[in-house]
């Protein structure tokens, strides 16, 4: 019967998720379907549950999942076909499956159990997870070489893979899974060595090069593997007997009584297309990712050497990042349940509070005193230290004093990096040793390389600013232009400071540009324009846009120069026109 | 403030005395700031309105600011500073110029041609009425061209037929002026007034 010989019994006690590969995904599941082994009801398989994955389909019966569930290799699976189904008939999926059979009821589970476990890579000696699927774990997961004695079970599931293409020459060319399901390696380690011609040691097949002397190995005799796969002696013994005839057709129908079908069809086939059990592993741990979005890439780009090993670190790397980002939302979820905690703690501080308030009266004063304020400072300094404040009771003054003391060490420090040391007259300059104004994403960054480690966050920068003034000579000062940017400047570059200084420049030297006044004032064009800017909105200069030429404007006298600044002609103008 | 450039006032071919901020090249770029702006509207209206009167020109369009060779390139350029008023920056002086009664849109319903008012109406009916009165043509009925072409040039020669309408419906309002239809068109009697 097909429907023992190509599937696998499975315990359908465990949950499906359980029960895949590491490398495996559940695409889609149907309830309400009934199996059809050939054309007639499977008597067994009446009711039931059906999963898609990328390598398998499993059927679950719910009457009894322990003895009656199965799981079969979609690799088994050579078309498929879609009945829509007529009055009384349902919609049901036919999947043709491969001549031969490649399970046979207790030869499974040791081969499932050496495709499980973990094994160590003979070449690159990496220690290779358990639970990938088959085709996954028939090779190295770091440096891509097959797996040398590997069970053979794997390697026939890929070969037989590559052979159901040709429906008519499989049952000749693959491998009987009971045949090898003895368990031992079909791949003899000592007759494959390569012994050396100068040393005689017996290296491994796949080194180029002797292992103690270094001296170039011949080249292995042995045959390739996929070879001696094929070869008559491994073939099985005698097909399994079939009560059917064996030119019947190899099918089972999934029947479903309760819809879904259209859906599940569709995701069958695409799963079918996909090939994902073809796909051996390398670059899985990259799976959160979509892994249906470009399985053949996989399959294609090298896989072995170096850029092999290259590509298995740098998608390790991205699975890494998609764990770390969904460790940052259970961080999340945490900030959710902090004011719950906050609550708590409030909770529990009152009740400390008023503890301590009734011990006060009876016990003795002086030790009930100092033990409340230690318990309750601990409760709010270690919800503070979380970054969670409670609002209804104050941070305490200890608390108070240690940050405001580190706020000023931070402004302190900041001041060195602005001006510069100033106890001796060190050649260590300040970012605002020429500079009389610098803006203040320049300054974060580049005292936060200063620093190189224990980076400050913007929002304390922005704490420590306020400080600034008192530990700087000359005074340090924050402004925000009207356009948002935030810059520190010295006194010099106070608005009313620099707003005289220009109106008195433009007034005395005539008109200017704002590149012109950022030359003077050894400032970026930038910031020119933002304190020009400024000075315009106060109204004691004004504009020459050189779009008003005659010419047409613009371009004359080079980009950027096409407005000039004025000291405010209309101000205090009487009309000396005609009357 | 004081300025060391040298503004100064400039004469015309018309023989109109431009004012000295008509060679101050700010006075061409329209001023983000309120302040300065509203200074250079109240200046460039003065000058608009000043100009008009001293050239009789009734109607001032946007499009005069973006061809040449009309009437106010004398004011709306400024050859010597290599600087002219933009149109953008004419319509918003216009529309500023509407909204303080100083001019009208003409034809309304529009935005890009005003009538100035370098007379308001109430001044124009007056004209209107002491010229008649002046010429000895109370009482008797005058075409509009009668008024806007007279044989002897008057204050009122080429005043626009909307700007004179308004006037003598002034006047009608106290009684000094009738309007008349006659064979080609309309036509008003003037009375003495003061009844």
């Amino acid at each position: 019967m097909a429907l023992r010989r190509t599937t696998r019994s499975v315990d359908g006690t465990i949950p499906v998720p359980a029960l895949l590969y590491k490398d495996e995904e559940i695409y889609v599941s149907q309830d309400g379907v009934g199996i059809y082994d050939g054309a007639q009801k499977s008597p067994n398989h009446q009711a039931g549950t059906v999963f898609v994955t990328t390598h398998r389909l499993f059927y679950i019966d719910s009457k009894s999942p322990y003895k009656h569930s199965f799981a079969l290799d979609l690799s088994h699976i050579m078309q498929t076909d879609y009945y829509a189904g007529l009055f009384k008939s349902s919609p049901k999926v036919t999947l043709h499956l491969s001549g031969n059979s490649t399970t046979s009821g207790q030869g499974t589970t040791g081969d499932d159990e050496a495709g499980f476990e973990s094994w160590e890579c003979e070449v690159c000696a990496y220690r290779n997870p358990p639970g990938l699927s088959p085709a996954a774990a028939a090779v190295c997961g770091l440096c891509g070489v097959p797996r040398t004695s590997v069970p053979s079970s794997t390697a026939s599931v890929t070969s037989q893979h590559l052979s159901s293409s040709l429906p008519s020459s499989t049952a000749s060319l693959t491998v009987s899974r009971s045949s090898s399901s003895t368990g031992t390696p079909s791949f003899d380690e000592g007759s494959s060595s390569i012994a050396c011609p100068a040393c005689t040691f017996l290296n491994h097949p796949f080194l180029r090069s002797c292992e103690i002397c270094s001296t170039e190995l011949p080249p292995p005799t042995h045959q390739p593997r996929r070879a001696m796969k094929s070869a008559p002696s491994s073939r099985p013994s005698s097909p399994e007997s079939d009560d059917q005839d064996p030119t019947a057709p190899r099918i089972i129908k999934v029947s479903f009584r309760k819809g879904g079908d259209k859906a599940f069809y569709a995701v069958l086939k695409r799963s079918l297309k996909s090939k994902m059990w073809e796909s051996n592993g390398i670059g899985t741990s990259a799976r959160g990712l979509d892994p249906r979005v470009e399985p053949h890439d996989q399959n294609t780009v090298g896989k072995s050497g170096i850029t092999g090993i290259l590509r298995t670190v740098e998608s390790s790397a991205q699975g890494r990042e998609t764990g770390m980002l969904d460790a940052l939302q259970d961080l999340e979820a945490l900030m959710v349940k902090a004011k719950d905690m906050v609550r708590l703690a409030a909770e529990l501080n009152e009740k400390l509070t008023a503890a301590s308030a009734s011990g006060g009266v009876q016990s003795t004063p002086g030790l009930a005193s100092s033990a409340e304020p230690e318990e309750a400072t601990f409760i709010r300094s270690s919800l503070s230290q979380l970054g969670l404040q409670m609002s209804n009771a104050p941070v305490t003054l200890d608390m108070m004093k240690d940050e405001r003391r580190w706020i000023e060490e931070l402004a302190r420090e900041l001041a060195r990096v602005l001006q510069g040391s100033s106890s001796p007259p060190s050649k260590e300059r300040g970012m605002m040793k020429d500079r009389g104004v610098i803006a203040l994403d320049e300054v974060w960054g580049g005292w936060n390389r200063a620093r190189g480690v224990a980076l400050i966050p913007p929002s304390t920068f922005l704490l420590v600013l306020p400080h600034l003034p008192h530990f700087t000579d000359p005074p340090v000062q924050a402004r925000t232009f009207a356009s948002g940017l935030r810059v520190l400047h010295t006194p010099p570059y106070t608005h009313s400071a620099f707003s005289a200084r220009l109106s008195g420049m433009l007034a005395l030297t005539g008109p200017k540009t704002a590149m012109q006044v950022a030359q003077m004032e050894g400032i970026t064009l930038g910031l020119a324009a933002e304190l020009i800017a400024a000075v315009e909105t106060d109204g004691d200069i004004c504009r020459d846009d050189a779009a008003a030429a005659i010419g047409g404007g613009g371009g004359v006298s080079g980009g950027g120069a096409e407005v000039m600044w004025w000291a405010n002609v209309f101000v205090g103008y009487t009309w000396d026109g005609q009357q | 403030m004081t300025n060391v450039m040298s503004l100064s006032t400039h004469t015309t071919a018309s023989g109109f005395l431009l004012p000295s901020i008509h060679s101050a090249p700010p006075f061409f770029t329209q001023q983000p700031n309120p302040g300065t702006q509203a200074i250079a509207i109240e200046q460039w209206t003065r000058l608009i309105l000043t100009y008009a009167r001293h050239r009789r020109l009734f109607v001032l369009r946007v499009e005069d600011a973006e061809t040449t060779g009309n009437d106010w390139d004398e004011i709306l350029r400024n050859e010597r500073i290599n600087r002219k008023l933009l149109p953008p920056y004419l319509s918003h002086i216009l529309s500023a110029m509407v909204a303080k009664d100083l001019a009208v849109y003409e034809p309304p319903r529009q935005t890009r041609s005003v009538l100035l008012y370098w007379r308001s109406p109430d001044e124009w009916a007056e004209t209107l009425h002491s010229w008649a009165t002046a010429t000895g043509q109370l009482n008797t009925i005058l075409t509009f061209y009668d008024i806007t072409d007279p044989p002897i040039e008057s204050e009122l020669t080429g005043i626009p037929i909307p700007l004179l309408r308004k006037a003598i419906s002034i006047l009608g309002k106290t009684g000094r002026a009738q309007m008349i239809g006659v064979a080609d068109g309309e036509g008003v009697r003037l009375f003495a007034g003061g009844r």
